[in-house]
C-alpha cells in the first residue's frame, strides 16, 4: 500500500509538532485535525506577517522555521514587553484570535521564515476538541490578564504614592483653592467669609495674591472673642503676620516638621512667585499615616462612637485604593473590603447593642445579596435581616418590636457609615425580614413551591444569606433544610436557571460588545447586570442543585461545578472571569468616587485599553460558557 | 506535431477510449493567465523518480508534487503516482493533478526531460506545459547568496530548508516547493510579478549562458 502524497505531508507536520509544546501533548485526533490543515507560507526577513490594522486575524500562525518578532504598535503600552521574539513551536496571536479582534501586536519575520498558518474558524474548533490546546490558550489569557493587572497597578501606584507617602509634594496634597481675604477687609466681613466657606484656617494676602498673615480659628477665641476685639477694624490688625508658608515643592514631612517646631496648624502653600496656592492643615497630614489594614481594623474594634466609624468607612475606600495600586487581585481585594465592612457593621451592631438590651435572645444578624456573598464593592446599599428564636415562655410580638426598633438603630448608623439604606427596604428593621426560623423555613418554602418571577427575584437575594453577628447555628440550620429543599427539586432549579439565563452576555454578532440602549447612557455595559450577575445567578443554581453551603460565587463555581463533573481548568477560567469583571467595576467605581461622583457598574468598553477590552469579551465568553452549561443540563 | 502523431495507426501506445477521453480532456482544457501575480497562480513542484535501464539512462519510475496555491503549500494538494503495472493512468493522474499549471521543477534537463519522454512513450503524446527551472533562476534572485549553477542541495542549505527524505519524491517536491515559495518572495521585491515575468526571465537567462 502507497502512502498517499497528501500523508507523507501531514506526517512531516506532525513530526513538528510533536517536537514543540504545548502540541506535543495535544490528544492524537486534535493533532491529526491541526496537522492535515496547517498550510505553509514564506516571509522573507523583514516582511510583515500581521498588522493590527489587518483587522480581525483571519489565521492562527505557528512559526515553523525562523523568528518572528512581536512588536507593540501605538503609543500605549499594554503588555510588560515591548517585543517578543517567537522561534519554531511558537503559536500567535492567541488573544486577538479568540477575541476576534485585530491585534495589539505587529508581527514581523526578523529573519527569513516559514509560518504554519490556521483558519482562524479551524482555531477556534481546535480548542472545542482540544481540552488540552484549550488550556494551553485559557492560560495564555490568564498571564495577559496578569500583565493587564500590572498595568494597572503601574496607574494607580503614582496616584497612590502621591496619597500615601509623607514624601509627597505639598502641591498634591492641596485640594482645593485657598480662601483668603484682602489685609483691609473688617474683621466681621473676614469672620463671616470664614464661616461662609466652612474653613479653620483663613489667609491675609494682598492685591498680589501673595500671602501677608493668617486667622486660625483657635485665634479668634483668644484674639477676639475674650479681648472683645472691635470688629469694625481691619483683619490686618488681629492676623498672625508673617504666616508660616512653604513651597509647593516642600514634601509633607517638610509641612509636618514645620508645624511641631513652631506649634502651629496650619501652612500655607506657595508657589516660587511666593503666591497663594493653598492651605495645609495637620488633619490633611495625619489622614496619609492613618491608612493601613491593621490601623483601620484596631480603629473599627476600640471605636466608641459612630463618629469614628464613620471615619473607618472612609479609610476602608482608602486601603481599597492603596491596595488595588498593589496589584492586588479582585479576588482579594472583595474579601478585603468585605472583612472590614464585616467588622465596621459587627461594631455597630454591639454600639448598639448597648442601648438596646437583647440579653438571653437567641438571634443573629443577616447579610444578603452581595454583602452575603462577601461580593460587595463600593456602591453596595444594605441588605440585612434578623432570624430569631421565640422562647416558649415569650410573647412574639414584644421581642419583635425589641428587635425591630435595634435594627432601626443599626439600619440607620450603617447609613451614615457610607451604606446607604436600601431602597427596595431590605433591611432587618422591616417586620417582614425580621423573622424566626420557623417563619424563614415557611417564606423560602413558598418561593420554592411557587418559583413565579417574583419569588425567584427574592430567592436570588435572599438565598445568599450568612451571619454577621450572632448565633451562627440558626443560620446553619436553615441552611441545610434550604439545600435539602432545592437539591430534590428539579422544577424549583429549572426555574431558577431560566431566571438566571434572562439576561445574555453582551457579545455582540458584528460588533464585540452590545452597550445599553438607555439613552442617558449611550455606550456603556452595566457590568453589575450584564456581567457578574450572569456569573453569580449561574453558581447559586449549582450551589443550589448541588448542596454547596458556600455563598461566594467562585467556591459555588468551584465546588458545585467540581461536583457535577466540570473540569477544574474550565472552573478556574470561570472564575477568572468573573474576577476580572469584579476587577473593572471595582476599578471603575474607585476611579468615579474618588472624583466625588457616586460609582455606578456603567463601563464604557471603548474608554478600555485594547488588552482590557480583549480580556472582558474573554471574560463574557466564560459568562456564555456556564450559561450554556445551564441551558443543556436544564433543557432551557 | 505530437496531436497527429497520435492520430496515426500503430505509432504510438494502446490507450483505452476512457485514457483518450481523459487526456482529451486534459489537454484541450484552457491554460491559466500567466499574467496574473504569483499570490493569484497555482504551481505546480513536480519531482520525478528514476531508475537506470540496463542499457543505460534512466528510465521513470513514479513521480511526486505539490502544488503551491497563492503562495500557500498545504498537504491536501498534493499527489504522488507509481508507474508500476499502470504507467498511462499514473501519468494522466498527474496531469489532472497539474491542471496545466506552470511546473516548477530543479534541474529541468533531468527532470523536463525524464517525464517528457514518459509522456510520449505512454500517452502517446507531450502536453504543451510552462517548466521553470529553479536550478537556472535562483542564481539569477539571489545572486548574493550563490552567484553561478550550484546543486540543490548548496541552495536548500542557503535557506535552512531540510531535505526530508531523498528516496521519497514527494518530500523531494516539498523541498523545491519550499525554495520556490523563497524565489517567489524575492522575484515579486525585483518587479517580476507574474510567472510570464519568471518564464521570459529564465529565457534569457538561458540565451545568456548560451544553453
Amino acid at each position: 500500500m502507497v502512502t498517499t502524497a497528501p500523508d507523507t505531508l501531514i506526517r512531516t507536520n506532525l513530526d513538528f509538532l510533536r517536537r514543540h509544546p504545548p502540541f506535543d501533548r495535544m490528544e492524537p485526533e486534535a493533532l491529526h485535525f491541526l496537522g492535515e490543515r496547517l498550510a505553509t507560507a514564506f516571509y522573507p526577513a523583514d516582511s510583515e506577517i500581521l498588522m493590527p490594522e489587518d483587522g480581525p486575524p483571519s489565521f492562527f500562525y505557528i512559526v515553523y522555521r525562523g523568528k518572528v518578532q512581536a512588536r507593540q504598535v501605538g503609543g500605549v503600552a499594554v503588555t510588560e514587553y515591548a517585543t517578543l521574539t517567537l522561534g519554531p513551536g511558537e503559536g500567535f496571536p492567541i488573544g486577538a484570535i479568540s477575541a476576534g479582534r485585530p491585534s495589539t501586536n505587529g508581527y514581523i519575520a526578523v529573519e527569513d521564515s516559514y509560518c504554519f498558518q490556521l483558519p482562524a474558524a479551524d482555531f477556534l474548533h481546535l480548542q472545542e476538541i482540544s481540552p488540552s490546546f484549550q488550556l494551553f490558550c485559557t492560560r495564555y489569557i490568564a498571564s495577559l490578564l496578569n500583565q493587564s493587572r500590572e498595568q494597572l497597578q503601574i496607574q494607580f501606584s503614582q496616584r497612590a504614592a502621591e496619597q500615601q507617602t509623607m514624601t509627597t509634594p505639598l502641591s498634591s496634597l492641596v485640594k482645593k483653592a485657598p480662601v483668603f481675604v484682602a489685609p483691609g477687609l473688617s474683621t466681621r466681613t473676614a469672620l463671616e467669609k470664614m464661616v461662609e466657606a466652612g474653613v479653620g484656617c483663613l489667609a491675609i494676602a494682598g492685591d498680589d495674591d501673595k500671602p501677608v498673615g493668617v486667622l486660625t480659628q483657635s485665634d479668634i477665641l483668644k484674639r477676639i472673642v475674650l479681648p472683645g476685639f472691635d470688629l469694625t477694624r481691619p483683619i490686618a490688625d488681629v492676623m498672625t503676620a508673617p504666616p508660616h508658608t512653604l513651597g509647593t515643592n516642600a514634601s509633607a514631612y517638610d509641612a509636618a516638621l514645620e508645624m511641631a517646631t513652631h506649634g502651629v496648624r496650619h501652612i500655607l502653600v506657595v508657589d516660587t512667585e511666593g503666591t497663594l496656592k493653598g492651605v495645609i492643615s495637620e488633619r490633611d497630614l495625619f489622614a496619609l499615616q492613618r491608612i493601613g489594614l491593621r490601623q483601620i481594623r484596631s480603629s473599627i474594634e476600640s471605636a466608641a462612637n459612630v463618629q469614628t466609624l464613620q471615619q473607618a468607612s472612609q479609610d476602608i475606600r482608602q486601603l481599597a485604593l492603596n491596595l488595588l495600586a498593589q496589584g492586588i487581585g479582585a479576588e482579594q481585594l472583595t474579601q478585603f473590603i468585605s472583612a472590614l465592612n464585616d467588622a465596621l457593621t459587627r461594631r455597630i451592631i454591639e454600639l448598639n447593642l448597648d442601648r438596646h438590651d437583647l440579653y438571653g435572645v437567641e438571634y443573629a444578624w443577616l447579610a444578603f445579596g452581595s454583602e452575603g456573598r462577601h461580593e460587595q464593592t463600593l456602591s453596595t446599599d444594605q441588605d440585612n435581616g434578623i432570624i430569631y428564636v421565640l422562647p416558649e415562655w415569650a410573647d412574639k410580638e414584644p421581642l419583635k418590636l425589641r428587635l425591630l426598633e435595634f435594627a432601626r438603630d443599626v439600619n440607620n448608623d450603617l447609613a451614615s457609615c457610607g451604606f446607604p439604606l436600601c431602597t427596595g427596604n431590605i433591611m432587618a428593621s422591616n417586620p417582614d425580614l425580621c423573622l424566626t426560623i420557623d417563619e424563614w423555613r415557611e417564606r423560602f418554602g413558598t418561593w420554592i413551591r411557587e418559583p413565579h418571577p417574583e419569588a425567584l427575584l427574592n430567592a436570588t437575594i435572599f438565598f445568599d444569606f450568612r451571619v454577621l453577628l450572632g448565633d451562627e447555628k440558626l443560620a446553619y440550620k436553615l441552611r441545610h433544610w434550604l439545600l435539602s429543599m432545592t437539591g430534590g427539586n428539579p422544577a424549583f432549579l429549572k426555574a431558577m436557571a431560566t431566571n438566571a439565563l434572562d439576561v445574555s452576555p453582551p457579545l455582540g454578532k458584528i460588533r464585540d460588545f452590545v452597550t445599553d440602549d438607555d439613552p442617558k447612557y449611550p455606550g456603556t455595559i452595566d457590568l453589575k447586570k450584564f456581567g457578574a450577575r450572569l456569573f453569580v445567578d449561574a453558581a447559586r443554581v449549582l450551589a443550589l442543585r448541588t448542596g454547596v453551603e458556600a455563598t461566594s460565587t467562585v467556591q459555588r463555581l468551584r465546588q458545585g461545578g467540581g461536583r457535577i463533573g466540570m473540569p477544574a481548568e474550565e472552573l478556574s477560567a470561570m472564575a477568572d472571569g468573573f474576577h476580572f469583571i469584579q476587577l473593572l467595576r471595582l476599578r471603575h467605581q474607585h476611579l468615579d468616587t474618588d472624583h466625588g461622583a457616586p460609582g455606578d457598574n456603567r463601563v464604557k468598553p471603548d474608554d478600555l485599553n485594547e488588552l482590557d477590552r480583549r480580556i472582558l469579551k474573554e471574560a463574557f465568553r466564560q459568562a456564555r460558557k456556564i450559561q450554556l452549561r445551564l441551558k443543556l443540563d436544564y433543557q432551557i | 506535431m505530437s496531436w497527429l502523431s497520435r492520430l496515426l495507426p500503430g505509432s504510438g501506445p494502446d490507450l483505452s477510449p476512457e485514457q483518450q477521453a481523459s487526456l482529451a480532456a486534459i489537454t484541450t482544457r484552457p491554460g491559466p493567465d500567466l499574467g496574473r501575480s504569483h499570490f493569484e497562480t497555482r504551481y505546480v513542484v513536480i519531482n520525478a523518480e528514476s531508475r537506470p535501464m540496463d542499457g543505460g539512462g534512466q528510465r521513470l519510475v513514479g513521480v511526486g508534487a505539490v502544488a503551491i496555491n497563492r503562495g500557500l503549500l498545504h498537504p491536501a494538494e498534493s499527489f504522488r503516482a507509481e508507474l508500476g503495472t499502470a504507467p498511462a493512468d499514473a501519468l494522466l493522474g498527474l496531469l489532472h493533478f497539474v491542471a496545466r499549471a506552470p511546473l516548477v521543477v530543479y534541474n529541468a534537463p533531468f527532470n523536463q526531460g525524464i517525464l517528457e519522454r514518459g509522456f510520449e512513450q505512454n500517452l502517446g503524446n507531450v502536453p504543451a506545459l510552462e517548466w521553470l527551472d529553479l536550478m537556472v533562476i535562483m542564481p539569477s534572485l539571489y545572486p548574493e547568496r550563490i552567484a553561478g549553477q550550484a546543486r540543490m542541495d548548496a541552495w536548500l542549505g542557503a535557506f535552512g530548508i531540510e531535505r526530508l527524505d531523498r528516496h521519497d519524491a514527494v518530500l523531494e517536491a516539498l523541498a523545491v516547493a519550499q525554495l520556490h515559495q523563497v524565489a517567489l518572495a524575492r522575484a515579486k521585491a525585483q518587479g517580476l510579478n507574474t510567472p510570464q515575468d519568471l518564464l521570459e526571465s529564465q529565457t534569457s537567462r538561458k540565451w545568456l549562458r548560451g544553453s
